[in-house]
């Protein structure tokens, strides 16, 4: 068990800048998940972790010990890939016991190990089976199985889901929480599906370009998203964004698009106040948009006009999505709602839990403003 | 409106038109195969009947075959000692190319393979042997094993090196090992080949996965590599078997045999008689014993080593 962190770490392919001054600290015992778009680097800074790659600069420690210079083997990590990467030759077996026999452990102790392994995974049946007789479910349990018979410091999961079925990938994903829970040991993860980031870790580092652009709960992510990156990234459907500008006045501040003026309310007037004349993106979730008929209790209603491009019904709700002027935009509404295709409606926007981004400081990727 | 018309107008005939299509379907495939069928077995099956027919003659090649003999060819192949030398010569081939040729293109291949700059231009190198005709290839090495130093590249250097000049292809004792030397140069690039196909299939990941599980480099290449590579390496080793049984050009352009028979293939000593001292009928019973050993090795080794791929499971 072992906390690892990252500390300026660059790693470059040629000219390709991979991973962009890394740096930040997973916890012992923790359950970090990278999570970004496919090329942000994720894997990368997982593989360098893993010793499989060298990295160009900075420092990467495992425990109190820096591991830049260590061979993968020397490390006392264990890593799902996201094959799974079994070994094709060996049976079930074979490949859990491989790294143990490779470490001359006594045969008792591998023979325990690996049926402890199988009765946790409830692979005890598979285990003088060849991979290429597995399902995808059992090869990726055989796989996790190889990790967990090293008792490695800190584990390392590479898409691990990725290659199962929708349904099988629930179920594997509370297993491997399970399995994190009853093991306490270090978990790193690696993901580009922001629902597993965020139903798995206790923690999530989300990436872009290679580039850190937020580590924290899933619910601070949620709710306090650092950019309009993260903001877009986690959550499905994805936040709704407009180009607006902040207005004063008769003393009461405005979000302005061109197709909406939305009252700011009060008590965030001191925040965005500064930002009076400013252009910003406006930024609000799709369950933050009601149907006036069916609204929660508590929220700051604020009518916007409407046309109904596309409804997608999800059973326990609906999905609208809406042009509001030249805007597309989605909402999350009571399924009990009923729309036609092409009519104007009214939807109220819940104005105590929008987002504003400062897109004049930082064009490229707005950040937050609070 | 008819969405799919086809199916439609195909439903009531399946019953009837069922029995003819299959009919028609063999008919095709009986079509197809025809020309092929007829080619293999003008120019492979009739020839070798034809030559089991004529190895049990005493004949010349000219006018009709007469004077038969029965077996009595095969048993003066299999007890002149000529023969027999060939035989061991072959057995020597086939020994240093397994022990000596096939490891060196794996481990030439293994090199070549990773991602170190200017593999591409080592890789080209190593292969150019293979494409040179094998004439060409001969005479260069008669050339390179040039008994007098003033011409011979090797005898040169030897010379320079103060030591003695070897009559590389005029030593009986050292002959069989000068042309094992230039077939080795002439064959390891395919070899190479063969096995760089064979390691870009083991997915990097495996490789990756038993490095983390704590292999060096030498457990990941004899416990990873190795297995993953076997069905390339049968296929390799099967290949360069039958090349030695049938290994003439070489041989004949470079010594002919000789001296002294001190070369001799099967394949040299069968176109001697056939071909040289025209005893077709005493040719054709060698051509018919090379055949039957490529045909037993092959089913022998096909038997022996019929394990699935364990990438593919073929």
């Amino acid at each position: 068990m072992a906390s690892v962190t990252f500390d300026h770490v660059v790693k470059k392919f040629g000219d390709v800048l991979a991973v962009n001054d890394l740096s930040f600290t997973i916890d012992d015992k923790e359950f970090l998940v990278l999570v970004g778009p496919s090329g942000c680097g994720k894997t990368t800074a997982l593989r360098c972790l893993a010793g499989l790659e060298e990295i160009t600069s900075g420092t990467i420690k495992i425990g109190d010990q820096v591991v830049n210079d260590i061979p993968p083997k020397d490390r006392d990590i264990a890593m799902v890939f996201q094959s799974y990467a079994l070994y094709p030759h060996m049976t079930v077996f074979e490949n859990m016991a491989f790294g143990l026999k490779l470490r001359k452990m006594p045969k008792e102790e591998i023979q325990k190990r690996v049926d402890a392994a199988a009765k946790t995974l409830e692979i005890q049946n598979l285990l003088n089976r060849k991979p290429r007789e597995l399902s995808g479910g059992q090869r990726q349990r055989v796989a996790v199985g190889r990790a967990i018979v090293r008792e490695p410091k800190v584990f390392l999961f590479d898409e691990p889901l990725s290659n199962l079925d929708a349904k099988l990938r629930v179920q594997t994903r509370k297993e491997i929480t399970k399995l994190h829970n009853s093991l306490k040991t270090t978990f790193i993860y690696v993901t580009h599906d922001q629902v597993e980031a965020m139903t798995m870790g206790t923690r999530i580092a989300v990436i872009n370009h290679g580039v850190l652009q937020q580590v924290d709960t899933p619910q601070t992510l949620y709710d306090s998203p650092a950019n309009q990156f993260v903001a877009g990234f986690i959550g499905s459907p994805s936040m709704n964004f407009f180009q607006a500008k902040i207005s004063k006045s008769d003393g009461k501040l405005f979000v302005v698009t061109d197709s909406f003026k939305l009252e700011i309310p009060k008590e965030k007037n001191k925040v965005y106040g500064p930002y009076d004349g400013k252009k910003v993106i406006f930024g609000i979730r799709p369950e933050d948009i009601y149907n006036p008929e069916f609204p929660s209790t508590g929220i700051k209603a604020a009518p916007v006009e409407c046309k109904v491009d596309l409804l997608e019904l999800m059973g326990d709700e609906i999905y609208v999505y809406l042009m509001s002027g030249s805007h597309d935009l989605v909402a999350r509404v009571d399924p009990r709602s009923k729309y036609t295709l092409g009519s104007k409606v009214q939807m109220a926007f819940d104005m105590s839990k929008f987002h504003i981004f400062d897109i004049e400081q930082n064009p490229e990727n707005p950040i937050a403003i609070r | 409106m008819q969405f799919f018309p086809v199916a439609q107008s195909r439903e009531p005939q399946k019953n009837e038109a069922d029995f003819p299509r299959k009919l028609k379907d063999r008919l095709v495939i009986v079509l197809f195969l025809l020309p092929a069928l007829v080619l293999f077995i003008t120019f492979v099956i009739y020839p070798i009947f034809r030559s089991i027919y004529f190895s049990t003659f005493n004949w010349k090649g000219f006018g009709p075959a007469v004077d038969y003999v029965g077996l009595d060819n095969y048993r003066k192949i299999l007890t002149d000692t000529v023969f027999l030398k060939a035989i061991k010569n072959v057995l020597i081939i086939i020994t240093l190319s397994l022990g000596l040729q096939l490891p060196l293109a794996l481990i030439l291949a293994v090199m070549v393979g990773r991602d170190l700059p200017g593999r591409s231009v080592f890789r080209t190198i190593f292969f150019l042997p293979y494409v040179l005709s094998e004439v060409n290839t001969a005479i260069m090495w008669m050339l390179l094993y040039n008994a007098d130093p003033e011409r011979g590249f090797l005898n040169a250097i030897m010379t320079l090196l103060g030591l003695q000049p070897v009559a590389w292809l005029a030593d009986m004792n050292i002959v069989i090992y000068a042309i094992f030397f230039t077939l080795t140069w002439k064959y390891f690039g395919f070899h190479m080949l063969l096995y760089l196909t064979g390691l870009q299939n083991i997915p990097k990941e495996i490789e990756e996965a038993a490095r983390i599980d704590g292999a060096n480099a030498v457990q990941n290449f004899f416990r990873i590599t190795l297995p993953l590579l076997s069905s390339t390496l049968k296929t390799s080793v099967y290949m360069s078997i039958l090349g030695s049984i049938q290994q003439f050009i070489i041989v004949w352009v470079m010594t002919r045999g000789g001296p002294v028979n001190a070369s001799e293939t099967m394949a040299t000593y069968m176109y001697r008689y056939g071909f040289v001292r025209f005893q077709l009928g005493y040719g054709s019973a060698v051509a018919i014993i090379m055949f039957l050993f490529c045909m037993i090795f092959s089913l022998l080794y096909q038997a022996l080593t019929r394990k699935p791929d364990y990438l593919t499971g073929l």
